[in-house]
């Protein structure tokens, strides 16, 4: 099923072909998310040793994650709901 | 059809496995009713029809296969289906969650959060996470899901593009867009804290 939202992917730059620092750019969620291969990966941290912006975007990118699974407060499981469950499913037959 | 499951589990049994294979994912389960509905008893709702659901359709659950996907998939299916359609009302930014840490005697408002060396205190913790909450809380559900999913649960790509029926290509293409909306509201919040160059 699909979301009400148009999902687009991004777009190759004027000339048809794509820079370096595009490619960086595509990398940068796989990066962060431990989904990129060894290639990938090698590709990736060979381009940010030399340069500064994709350097940068891959910096706020790792902060931007970071906010949300090191900042983002668990909220707590109400101590009659496992109860509640359980006695659920007993009375199902 | 009758001999599909194999061998037959008493009650008892059943309800047994059932509860140790299934219920350890009550918290990140009830967490993710939470982001999804942003109100309390509607987690508490779904969380339990999802797990009447679960306990339906036990037999046809593999033991020992990704219970914790499994279950994040019938959930996101219930709240699709029949819970989006039931509540009227638009997804809201709940203040309760933040109340309490506001109370804390070394908050001084807004103040209090411009200095980065402030950031070890456990106050501005809390202030930073409030920040994300209602950053995330103001996105569309099916950005703050995939977020949810990814960076708070730590699933895969490919359990993400499970939970969610979707390719994998569209997994990341929404990662990427939620990140950029998330990003953007943000920014100003992370200037403030000298993030942003
Ligand atoms: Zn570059």
């Amino acid at each position: 099923m699909e979301s009400r939202f148009t999902e687009t992917h991004q777009k190759l730059s004027d000339d048809g072909h794509e820079s370096e620092c595009d490619k960086i750019v595509k990398l940068l969620d796989l990066m962060i998310d431990g989904e990129a291969s060894v290639e990938e990966q090698s590709y990736f941290n060979t381009h940010i040793e030399e340069c500064v912006p994709c350097f940068e975007s891959h910096q706020k990118q790792k902060l931007l994650k970071g906010l949300v699974c090191g900042h983002l407060k668990r909220v707590i499981v109400p101590e009659s709901l496992a109860l509640s469950i359980k006695a659920r499913i007993q009375e199902t037959v | 059809m009758s001999e599909q499951t194999g061998k037959q589990l008493s009650k008892e049994e059943k309800d047994a496995r059932f509860e140790a294979e299934l219920l350890p994912v009550l918290d990140p389960l009830y967490n993710f009713a939470y982001r999804l509905t942003l109100d309390e008893d509607d987690a508490n709702d779904l969380v339990q029809e999802t797990y009447l659901k679960a306990y339906r359709f036990f037999d046809y659950f593999e033991q020992g296969t990704n219970a914790k996907a499994w279950l994040f998939r019938i959930l996101k299916n219930s709240f699709i289906n029949e819970f989006r359609k039931k509540s009227k009302q638009p997804a809201k930014v709940d203040y309760s969650e933040v109340e309490g840490y506001y109370n804390s005697d070394d908050v001084e408002g807004e103040g209090g959060v411009a200095s980065t060396t402030d950031m070890r205190t456990e106050s501005v913790q809390d202030l930073i996470g409030d920040e994300v909450a209602s950053a995330l809380n103001a996105l569309p559900v099916d950005f703050r899901t995939v977020i949810i999913l990814c960076d708070l649960e730590g699933f895969t790509y490919e359990e993400m593009a499970k939970i969610l029926d979707i390719p994998i290509g569209t997994v990341r293409s929404r990662l990427h867009r939620a990140r950029n909306s998330l990003k953007e509201k943000l920014e100003k919040y992370a200037k403030s804290m000298g993030y942003n160059s």
